[in-house]
């Protein structure tokens, strides 16, 4: 037994000391998801537009005005696919400057709110700079639905936050129920 | 020999085996070019305290602490770095588009404010990441104004 305890202390202090200088450099690899990977999942359409986008968008929208985070994971996962799918070729050339600026950070943002089913606080975080990145979306695709951008001078501490809606009633995805009607519509879209 | 003995020298072994398991080092050894103190300016005071409080799971060099050449703490840390880095590198922010540079800032402040960040299962071993009331609403002060200037 002493022998073993001995051989764990030693196997110990030499694994102290092995240290390789590797640098692991995994974060180069994202930025190559920025490229269109339509192959693969061909069997799902693509769209050729953003409808997909602002649809999932509004679904997420809708689950966090019911305080519902379940609902606004499957939504933000949704729209996740969405922003992948989406067939930026019939986009004009300022469409697809946009696109491709917001693509990455409004997929990452999807993607926390869908891997965050149980915490509604934090999905209202990455929902806020998410709209943000759909008002700057949408402002260049004048075709689309009509939407409207709405502003709470209220959410977080009075610093206030935006969010677009399909409707013009006010109906609050920040703070939800207990203060659904918080807000006002300041651009139609 | 007992059957207990038998079981706890089968963990002994187990335990020396997994020694011998390293995750790969995050050291890179120098400053990054595209560090965020070359693209954000970072008073003095925050600086230290990104350093020792986030830089170990956010950046190209962590500072190991002794215990982390101990298996399996060793690879729960690897696994912060990775998924941590992902996140967030502030070795690369600088190769951050301007809208993700924002938004990572928004992000910064929120998770201190929120609480989750630095991770409660670092701070709890590793006492001197802990931030004071003050220090957090330095980080947030200065996040949020970071945030602000950039266009
Ligand atoms: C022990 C390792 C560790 C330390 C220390 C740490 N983080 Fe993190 N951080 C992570 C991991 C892992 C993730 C990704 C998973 C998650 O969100 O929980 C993350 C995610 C993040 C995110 C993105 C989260 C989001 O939802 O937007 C931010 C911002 C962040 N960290 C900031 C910080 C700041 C600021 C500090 C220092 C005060 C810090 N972290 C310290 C491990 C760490």
């Amino acid at each position: 037994m002493k022998i073993l305890f001995m051989a764990a202390i030693a196997v110990i202090g030499l694994s102290a000391c092995n240290t390789n200088g590797n640098q692991s450099k995994e974060n180069t690899a994202e930025a190559g998801d920025t490229a269109l990977t339509q192959s693969g999942n061909s069997a799902i359409k693509s769209e050729s537009s953003i409808s997909e986008v602002v649809t999932a968008y509004l679904q997420l929208k809708n689950a966090l005005v019911n305080d519902n985070s379940k609902e606004a994971a499957t939504a933000g996962g949704d729209l996740q696919q969405a922003i992948e799918k989406t067939d930026t070729t019939s986009f004009s050339a300022e469409q697809q400057k946009v696109f491709s600026e917001v693509r990455e950070d409004a997929k990452e943002h999807a993607e926390h709110i869908a891997s965050n089913g149980s915490n509604i606080v934090h999905q209202r975080e990455h929902f806020e700079t998410l709209s943000q990145d759909l008002y700057d979306l949408v402002k260049v695709f004048p075709s689309s639905q009509t939407l409207y951008q709405t502003h709470c001078p209220m959410y977080n501490n009075n610093k206030g936050a935006n969010w677009l809606s399909e409707t013009k009633e006010i109906k609050n995805p920040y703070l939800g129920t207990k203060m659904l009607t918080c807000g006002e519509v300041k651009e139609e879209i | 020999m007992s059957r207990t003995k038998k079981i706890l020298l089968v963990i002994l072994i187990l335990f020396i085996g997994i020694q011998l398991i390293h995750p790969v080092r995050n050291i890179s050894g120098q400053v990054s070019l595209n560090d965020i103190s070359k693209t954000i300016s970072i008073p003095e005071n925050v600086r230290p305290l990104l350093r020792t409080a986030c830089y170990d799971c956010h950046s190209d060099n962590t500072d190991y602490p002794w215990y982390a050449t101990i298996q399996p703490v060793g690879w729960f840390l690897a696994s912060h770095i990775k998924d941590g880095k992902k996140e967030l590198n502030f070795s690369e922010f600088g190769s951050y588009s301007t809208r993700r540079q924002k938004s990572k800032l928004k992000s910064i402040a929120s998770q201190i404010n929120d609480g989750e960040m630095p991770l409660s299962s670092y701070t709890f071993i590793h006492r001197n990441a802990k931030l004071s009331k003050e220090q957090k609403a330095a980080i947030m002060d200065w996040a949020v104004k970071a945030e602000e200037g950039l266009e």
